[in-house]
């Protein structure tokens, strides 16, 4: 069997609506089996591709975030950015996303954001006489920060298949994610003046002091994750560690919100996510291990360089047919896909994997707002009521900016490098 | 000082009101007995990882056979988990195909899918049986033979393989426009 029959198999698998886990596994096993291999290989490779130190951030950093939705945490950080720019103009669609920041260097997931931040965001713009529009699309951008802004479990899986330091590709992702901020309120404030907003009163600083008391042991959370890796004091691995630490703390202690119960919800929560993540990385593993030993990655090089050798049109390339998979796979499955045949091709043109591994990310983060499989339009479809379709078209403006920023950090890489190199020297 | 004194743009209430929470019933409804060893082996791997960043920080020496073993449970929860994730058929897959097809059409290629997965899972618990008696080694911390791992490894195969059947069993006795409308309802439910 050859390569191209493997990926027809994969797609023709994933198409029908086998899990992705199971395509994956199952395409390799076919190849291995008629390619005359034995079939105990499938399998050693699957068990072993999950046999990674790193990849135990991921159920600590999935388990943190659920403990932070579940201690009413989510509230008071929207509070807090609400006391802080509600007073712009279009004051709740900046909170809307300055909200999206601080949430992003708690969680690693853009559809956790979507669904525990977007649903009160929703909610308190429709109650301030914003358009729905509106709210849905900013809610449903300003949630792809998250995954850009450490801790990501997108950049945990990429920094695993592709053998990156983890601690750079998030230190990598803090300037990139607040420019995508900064783009989204630029937005903002543009439809705002246009379409003549409301806003909260001035800032008084009383008011931003008592949402700043009532936020500062939540807002600790990002300090200590974003502090502890971009500084190198810690590895991901124990930032995902103490941010569990911190926030059971908050949950048991301070708060009292968490019981037995929810401890057993949020525990189950957590292992099923982590699970079927693990189930595609573990089934990914042998199915890059014979992309690697057919050496595909070479021959698409070739491919593209045969085509052209200018390195802004490969790159162009590479990012819409990135933007083209994004919005038809899930991300983590196309991450693990997609690594072993674009990353050396990426290498090889001169770009770094630190560089490349943000610009892939936010590339298919753009895919959660697109359809037909737009993750974050689902699940904000479901919690604000709105049809699949109206999400669609009320998100689809808000890809401009962060198009824009997609393209800046493609041929800037000082955004994603400057501070990685800084810290890892 | 007025409330209009930014210029234009209408002002809202007074004050930005503080939200607060409703606290909602926690559902554990949907937690099995199965469920359990999975939980145990979690939190294990919890407490182990906490135990290994405790020494690291606190004590300043770092227990050597905590990494090994973590990322041993670390496959179990992976493996096992994924039993949990079949049970209640929340494996990640790709379900936008089945907006454009009829729901007959749906049915029959919902049925040929779910008898994909259960032909891969149960080759998958076959061939770690195997895997699991050819691996002589032992691990390196501890003296825990490493064939252990694809023991459970292939055990949660069988068990995925079981769960597997019935929603086959469940999917073709369902009339097709109840397998498209459960196939919408885990698109939304990510």
């Amino acid at each position: 069997m050859s390569i191209l029959l493997l990926f027809a198999l994969l797609f023709g698998l994933l198409v029908i609506g086998v899990p992705v886990a199971v395509s994956l596994g199952l395409s390799s096993l076919v190849f291995i089996v008629t390619n005359g291999m034995p079939s105990l290989i499938v399998l050693h490779n699957m068990v072993n591709g999950v046999n990674s130190f790193p990849l135990i951030a991921i159920p600590f950093f999935i388990l943190a975030g659920h403990l932070m939705n579940t201690a009413g945490i989510t509230t008071k950080i929207f509070n807090f950015a609400r006391a802080m720019v509600g007073w712009m103009h279009g004051g709740l669609g900046h909170v809307n996303v300055g909200a999206s920041v601080v949430f992003a260097g708690m969680s690693g997931a853009a559809v956790a954001d979507a669904g525990g931040l977007g649903n009160i965001e929703i909610k308190a713009m429709r109650d301030a006489g914003y358009d729905t529009d509106f709210s849905v699309g900013i809610t449903a951008a300003s949630s792809t920060i998250g995954p850009i802004i450490p801790p990501s479990l997108p950049l945990v899986i990429y920094g695993v298949v592709s053998d990156t330091s983890i601690g750079q590709l998030f230190a990598a992702g803090l300037i990139p994610g607040l420019l995508m901020a900064f783009s989204l309120m630029i937005m903002v404030g543009w439809y705002a003046k246009r379409r003549n907003y409301p806003r909260d009163d001035r800032f008084r600083f009383s008011i931003f002091w008592r949402a700043l008391i009532d936020a500062t042991l939540p807002l600790m959370t990002p300090i200590i994750i974003v502090g502890g890796i971009v500084t190198g004091i810690f590895t991901p691995t124990e930032a995902a560690v103490a941010a569990v630490a911190y926030s059971m703390f908050l949950g048991l202690v301070v708060y009292r919100t968490l019981n037995w119960k929810s401890m057993l919800r949020v525990s189950m929560d957590t292992i099923e996510m982590t699970a079927s993540i693990l189930m595609i990385v573990a089934a990914s593993a042998i199915f890059g291990w014979i992309l690697t030993a057919n050496q595909v990655a070479n021959e698409f090089a070739g491919l593209l360089l045969g085509f052209t050798e200018n390195k802004i049109a490969i790159l162009l390339i590479i990012t819409l047919l990135v933007l083209v998979i994004g919005c038809f796979m899930e991300t983590i499955a196309a991450i693990t896909i997609l690594v072993p045949v674009l990353l050396p091709v990426a290498v090889q043109i001169g770009i770094d994997p630190v560089h490349f591994g943000i610009i892939l990310i936010l590339n298919l983060m753009l895919g959660l707002l697109t359809p037909p499989v737009g993750m974050v339009l689902f699940v904000l479809s479901k919690v604000s009521d709105v049809p699949f379709e109206r999400c669609v078209v009320a998100t689809a403006p808000f890809l401009i900016p962060l198009v824009a920023v997609l393209l800046l950090l493609t041929f800037v890489p000082a955004f994603s490098m400057w501070l990685p190199t800084l810290v890892y020297r | 000082m007025t409330e209009n004194h930014h210029g234009k743009g209408r002002p809202a209430k007074a004050a930005p009101s503080f939200l607060s929470l409703e606290e909602a019933e926690v559902d554990i409804s949907d937690i099995r007995w199965v469920d359990v060893p999975v939980l145990l082996i979690f939190w294990v791997l919890m407490a182990v990882v906490f135990l290994q960043f405790f020494t690291r920080y606190v004590l300043n020496d770092s227990l050597g056979w905590t990494e090994e073993i973590a990322r041993f449970l670390l496959i179990l929860v992976g493996f096992i988990g994924a039993i949990t994730a079949t049970r209640k058929g929340s494996h990640i897959f790709l379900e936008f195909f089945y907006r454009f097809i009829p729901a007959k059409f749906g049915k029959l290629l919902a049925v040929f899918a779910e008898a994909i997965t259960l032909t891969f899972y149960s080759i998958g618990a076959w061939v770690t049986v195997e895997l699991a008696q050819k691996t002589k080694q032992s691990m390196i911390s501890i003296d825990v033979p490493k064939s252990l791992i694809y023991w459970a490894v292939a055990v949660s195969f069988s068990a995925m393989a079981l769960y597997s059947l019935t929603w086959l069993i469940r999917k073709i006795r369902q009339d097709s426009s109840q397998v498209v409308a459960e196939l919408e309802e885990h698109a939304i439910s990510e």
